[in-house]
């Protein structure tokens, strides 16, 4: 039971850090087009 | 079987002995939940000290206390503290400690980005506030930076790494939990069971990561206009002041809902607790606040309506801020809905939320006042503003922590407080918040601008009535330091795993105080049990 469990954890997290990374990817996007966008003033 | 696995887990994996080990490495979400709320209440206080500088100065007209220069660093200090330092760590706490216990996780999903987003903070805030301390003085141009008055000084390097490192630990704590309530929910907890306070934070978090960039991007402008001789915001070489205010709100509005959505859910967990009934359209509720989050986006230019928009963008953003009440309004007639009928009681908690449904609905109305592009000419930039938005983030989203603070201490502490005194906090800070606030609405109304140490002697009486109400409240606040340290560490009173009669949810099934792992394995999920997501209501 216990052992089931934490492969479903691990399942969990590997999941968790592809959602991070997306989202990380996402801020990191964003911090850089807000920037880039305004080199053509 | 599950439960003697889940027990050897537990001894082999109990809370860190010593505190370098527990408080600094802490990998847990509970101990860092508190890390979170006692460094939000430190800057409480820190923020609250500020603001009675602003309100003994502006205690009688004249120049009485401080130097002008000194006057301004403390409105821009104080707005960066309590934004920054006090309300968005104090909601992050919350999510710390009380996301992963209401989907029945066992901790955050990225435990060590939750420590690092944490320990930033303290370096940050004793960054920003040691610019008090250098030659030249700290940031004095105002929270919202405009260039080219917040340009001039030399602290802007420091104000600007400052925010730079808050903005990091805003965007890994909203990717935390973002990945947290994603991927970490017990099997059976489907997305439209959740809590609302649940919900309310997911949004956030989205609200969050796509605009905190955009500020840390603001800043970085400012910083290369200042050092590096850019001219993304400097006129003489060719670029546009009003640039950066665009930019500055397209961040700022949508930091307003990144302070009251979290707020949103709290009351929706606590009425319905103490009116013993499940919450009234819990779709509704949820598709309100994703819809608030939406529109934030798009009505970023009313705080810029007297700088010479043109019409078509003045009555655009002027819609748009106005539509906002639409989703707002859904919320506040479904808490009333959520109590209309119910078998209710006005424990502390309940007393806060009762007054946040009124206070921010107070807060509210001024706004789509504020959101009249033709009126709004007359009351921009008065203290009919402050009054405004310190009904929205004090009443609102400072009496939301406050009862969130009360409602779940018995679940972080094992005790329960002194209803007795928790009582006198909230009657004190009640009605003291509007003796300070509801002057300034007809100050405004009257012409006083904000951020003047000085004024005319026409305006006296408010001011002295008002900040009457500021001292009032800033020692009312000293009982509710005095509740949760004696609930901590000195009540006798032990609380019940279901610390109230009528509380419904996966938080409630773990002992009192929570142990320091939870859920290890995953809960089974009866709707019964749920909070109020059990969407056949």
């Amino acid at each position: 039971m216990q052992d089931k469990t934490d492969i479903e954890m691990a399942a969990r997290l590997k999941r968790a850090r592809v959602t991070a990374l997306i989202a990380g990817g996402f801020a990191v996007s964003v911090f850089l087009l807000s920037i880039v966008q305004m080199l053509k003033v | 079987m599950a439960h003697a696995a889940t027990h050897d887990h537990h001894d082999h994996h109990g809370a860190p002995k010593g505190f370098f080990q527990r408080w600094v490495m802490s990998t847990n979400h509970k101990d860092i939940g508190t890390l979170y709320l006692i460094f939000s209440l430190t800057m409480f206080f820190i923020g609250g000290a500020f603001a009675m500088v602003i309100r003994a100065e502006l205690f009688k007209p004249g120049m009485q206390l401080v130097q002008p220069y000194f006057f301004n660093e403390m409105t821009t200090m104080h707005a960066l503290v309590m934004i920054f330092g006090a309300i968005m760590p104090a909601f992050v706490g919350l999510a710390n400690w009380m996301v992963p216990l209401m989907v029945g996780a066992p901790d955050m999903a990225l435990p060590r980005m939750n420590n690092l987003s944490f320990w930033i903070l303290p370096f940050a805030f004793f960054m920003l506030l040691s610019t008090l301390f250098m030659p030249g003085g700290g940031p004095a141009g105002g929270w919202t930076m405009y260039p080219p008055l917040s340009l001039q000084g030399e602290s802007v390097a420091y104000v600007i790494f400052a925010i730079h490192l808050m903005g990091i630990s805003s965007i890994m704590g909203a990717i935390n939990i973002i990945a947290t309530i994603l991927n970490m929910r017990a099997p059976g907890m489907d997305l439209l069971k959740m809590p609302v306070f649940v919900w309310s934070w997911l949004i956030t978090a989205f609200l969050l990561i796509a605009v905190m960039p955009v500020l840390a991007g603001a800043v970085t402008m400012l910083l290369t206009d200042k050092y590096f001789h850019t001219n993304f915001f400097n006129a003489a070489g060719g670029g546009d002041p009003v640039l950066f205010q665009h930019i500055f709100w397209f961040f700022g509005h949508p930091e307003v809902y990144i302070m009251i959505l979290p707020a949103f859910g709290i009351i929706s967990e606590i009425i319905p607790t103490f009116a013993r009934k499940p919450i009234f359209g819990y779709r509704a509720m949820v598709f309100a606040i994703a819809s608030i989050a939406f529109l934030s986006f798009i009505v970023w230019a009313h705080h810029m309506f007297a700088m010479g928009l043109p019409m078509g963008a003045e009555i655009f953003f002027m819609y748009a801020t106005m539509l906002i009440a639409v989703p707002t309004g859904v919320k506040v007639f479904n808490w009333v809905s959520t109590m209309w009928g119910g078998s209710m009681t006005f424990e502390t908690p309940m007393l806060f939320s009762i007054a946040f449904v009124i206070l921010f609905t107070i807060g509210g109305f001024s706004g789509l006042m504020l959101a009249l592009a033709p009126a709004d000419f007359q009351y921009h930039d008065t203290y009919f503003v402050v009054a405004h938005f310190h009904y929205v983030l004090v009443t609102g989203a400072a009496f939301s922590i406050m009862a969130a603070a009360y409602y779940w201490i018995p679940k972080w502490s094992g005790h329960m407080y002194s209803e007795t005194w928790g009582k006198i906090h909230f009657w004190s800070s009640v009605i003291s918040v509007n003796v300070l606030f509801f002057p300034q609405h007809f100050l405004g109304l009257a012409g006083m601008p904000r951020r003047i140490p000085d004024y005319n002697v026409a305006f006296a009486n408010f001011n002295m009535v008002s900040s009457i109400g500021g001292f009032w409240f800033g020692a009312s606040q000293l009982i509710f330091l005095g509740v949760i340290i004696h609930c901590v560490f000195f009540s006798k009173k032990k609380a019940a795993d279901r610390s109230w009669e009528g509380a419904k949810g996966l938080e409630w099934t773990v002992p009192s105080p929570a142990p320091f792992h939870t859920f290890d394995v995953p809960p089974v999920i009866h709707d019964d049990e749920l909070a109020h997501g059990n969407t056949d209501h």
